[in-house]
């Protein structure tokens, strides 16, 4: 069942923006959106996609269908293992879903490419190369000339705050830094969308905020159209537009949340953790019925009577 | 050093036949004389046969030096034998690598060439020799079919080993930057797989560096005498010095290859990749 979205929340007030350690950087005119407009370009529809792997029996998910508009910040929330690296790996290419479509500015986007960049939960930069070169590995493949790709690269290291680990290798990077060259390698692409799968998982509470912090101030600068998936409610409240939830064996949409909350958010307000708190227990009832449901089908306790038989049995034997 | 000391001293004191096992003296002189210097540590234990005489080695060391260096039989075979080395482990890397590279590329060639490549890497490399004496004779082409031979196989089967333990990540990422086709092979794949390449040149190196020696021994080409050449001819004089002076020529010339050039290589990649400590 999917429900329409229903803005739970709406504040028409702006919130005060929270102090902020870094200065505000300048968005390079490369990055900024086409003239004329302010959202530029970076629709990407997601319709009826199903994908599983081995067999009809372990389907990852089920006919999911997601709307970004352009500079749209849409978060999926769901459990582990409901299928989000799927459905991001679908939209960037990676995987051919069994049915379903994905289009771009109303062109069918298939295999992968770099108008739809992708953040990996793992990084995924290369240890071969340093942070500077990693930036502009992808500017190089696409034969922008070496003078232009450096003020790029240039522009890109300053955007995430790296300008003066530029020549360090990957593996003498912190994990917060890693992430933010991946950010950077993505964003120097100018691509339409930027699919985000799990960028923050594996860092601490203090860089994630951080993160947030920096990944939201780009996200008003350069009016990307962002797909993130997470697991942290906490995480898709401060960041997202719109919730989607999606709930797992398979992967389907249960839910979707409008967050009318302004951009930049202070993460600190009483409206952000009341939000996190109504969509946790939403999600929460849904997991416990959804593990209700299984344990009905799945697992059965043994009545005592079976269980009387079993150890007379045993007994005799002996 | 001690086991050296010892055995030398075994020699003087019990007075053990030279043409049963050398001493360590002799293996000096031996050594020594072949890069023209003229010796005679081994002198009081020269008695009677074999060949040479305590009076031709008294008056080599009275004679004074007239070969230069690079002149002398033992520098000249080690530049022959790394020549072929060069040519032959160039030859087979290329090959090697090309095959190895396939077979992680396709499952049916790996299926196909995996369990004869295992065999053909059990197979001692000079039991090549016979099959190249007949389709090359005895020349330079033999002695290189069997060097390639006895290294390929291993190269190709280490190469493969180390591309699969590429993490998947890194060619995903590369298709979603751009680089497609031969960009993907030449910029992602390739540095990528720097570390199995590098563990791969080192593993085929010992293969080729120990065929070469093996057939160098049994081919025995005149115009080019290598270091195998000098170990056989050691043995036709029933000189036991020599060939226990080449043997360890052999030997640390392998080990300083492998030790200094294949291991600093493997090592900087490793640094470069964050791997290890
Ligand atoms: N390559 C694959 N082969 C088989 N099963 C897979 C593969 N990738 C994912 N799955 C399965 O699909 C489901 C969804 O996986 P995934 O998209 O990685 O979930 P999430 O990212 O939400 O944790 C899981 O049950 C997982 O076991
Ligand atoms: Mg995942």
């Amino acid at each position: 069942m999917r429900a329409p979205a229903t803005p739970i929340l709406t504040k028409s007030a702006p919130e005060p923006p929270a102090p902020r350690a870094e200065r505000p950087v300048a968005i390079p005119t490369w990055a900024r959106p086409a003239p004329g407009t302010t959202t530029g370009r970076g629709q990407l529809v997601l319709s009826g996609i199903s994908k599983s792997f081995g067999g009809t029996s372990a389907r990852a998910l089920r006919d999911v269908s997601i709307t970004c508009a352009p500079g749209e910040f849409v978060v999926v929330v769901g459990p582990s293992g409901c299928g989000k690296s799927t459905l991001l790996n679908v939209a960037a290419g990676m995987i051919t879903p069994d049915s379903g479509t994905v289009t771009l500015d109303g062109q069918t986007a298939d295999g992968p490419g770099p108008d739809r960049a992708m953040v990996f939960q793992d990084h995924g930069l290369f240890p071969w190369l340093t942070a500077a070169q990693n930036i502009e590995f992808g500017l190089k493949m696409a034969g922008v000339p070496r003078s232009e790709r450096e003020g790029r690269v240039e522009d890109a290291l300053r955007l995430v705050h790296l300008v003066p680990k530029r020549d360090k290798l990957i593996h003498e990077l912190s994990g917060g830094m890693k992430q933010r060259v991946s950010i950077a390698r993505a964003l120097v692409m100018n691509p339409a969308v930027l699919l985000m799968d799990e960028p923050f998982a594996a860092l601490d509470a203090q860089t994630r905020t951080l993160l947030h912090e920096q990944l939201q101030e780009l996200w008003c600068q350069t009016h990307k159209t962002i797909l993130f998936v997470t697991h942290s409610v906490g995480e898709a409240v401060r960041l997202a537009d719109r919730i989607i939830v999606l709930h797992a064996h398979p992967g389907r949409i249960r839910r979707e949340v409008q967050v009318s909350l302004p951009h930049p958010r202070n993460f600190d307000s009483s409206d952000i953790n009341q939000l996190v708190k109504l969509v946790r227990k939403e999600i929460e009832d849904e997991v416990n019925r959804v593990n209700a449901e299984m344990a009905e089908t799945y697992w059965k306790p043994q009545s005592p009577a079976d269980l009387g038989a079993d150890s007379g049995l045993m007994g005799d034997g002996i | 050093m001690l086991i050296l000391a010892s055995w030398e001293t075994a020699y003087r004191v019990i007075g053990w036949k030279l043409w049963v096992f050398p001493a360590p003296s002799h293996v000096v002189d031996s050594l020594l004389e072949m890069v023209g210097v003229h010796t005679a540590f081994g002198e009081p234990l020269h008695t009677g046969w074999p060949r040479p005489l305590p009076e031709d080695r008294a008056a080599n060391a009275a004679r004074p030096q007239v070969e230069p260096w690079y002149g002398t039989p033992l520098v000249k075979a080690i530049s022959y034998s790394g020549v072929r080395l060069v040519a032959g482990f160039a030859i087979s890397v290329a090959l090697g690598g090309t095959i190895g590279l396939l077979m992680w590329r396709f499952d049916a060639v790996d299926k196909m060439l995996g369990p004869l490549f295992l065999g053909l890497q059990t197979l001692p490399s000079v039991c090549w020799v016979p099959l190249a004496v007949l389709c090359f004779g005895i020349n330079e082409k033999g002695i290189l079919f069997v060097l390639i031979m006895g290294s390929f196989s291993a190269i190709s089967l280490v190469l493969r080993d180390g591309l699969r333990t590429i993490p998947p990540l890194y060619p995903r990422a590369g298709l979603m930057l751009g680089a497609r086709g031969w960009k993907l092979y030449w910029y992602v794949l390739l540095p990528a797989s720097l570390p199995a390449l590098a563990g791969s040149l080192r593993t085929g190196f010992s293969f080729a560096w120990r065929s070469l020696m093996g057939a160098e021994l049994i081919f025995m080409v005149e115009k080019w005498r290598g270091l195998g050449y000098l170990l056989q001819m050691g043995r036709e004089f029933s000189d036991i010095a020599r060939v226990v002076a080449v043997m360890i020529v052999m030997v640390v010339i392998g080990m300083l290859a492998d030790r200094w050039v294949f291991a600093i290589v493997q090592r900087r990649v490793q640094e470069r990749f964050g791997l290890g400590t």
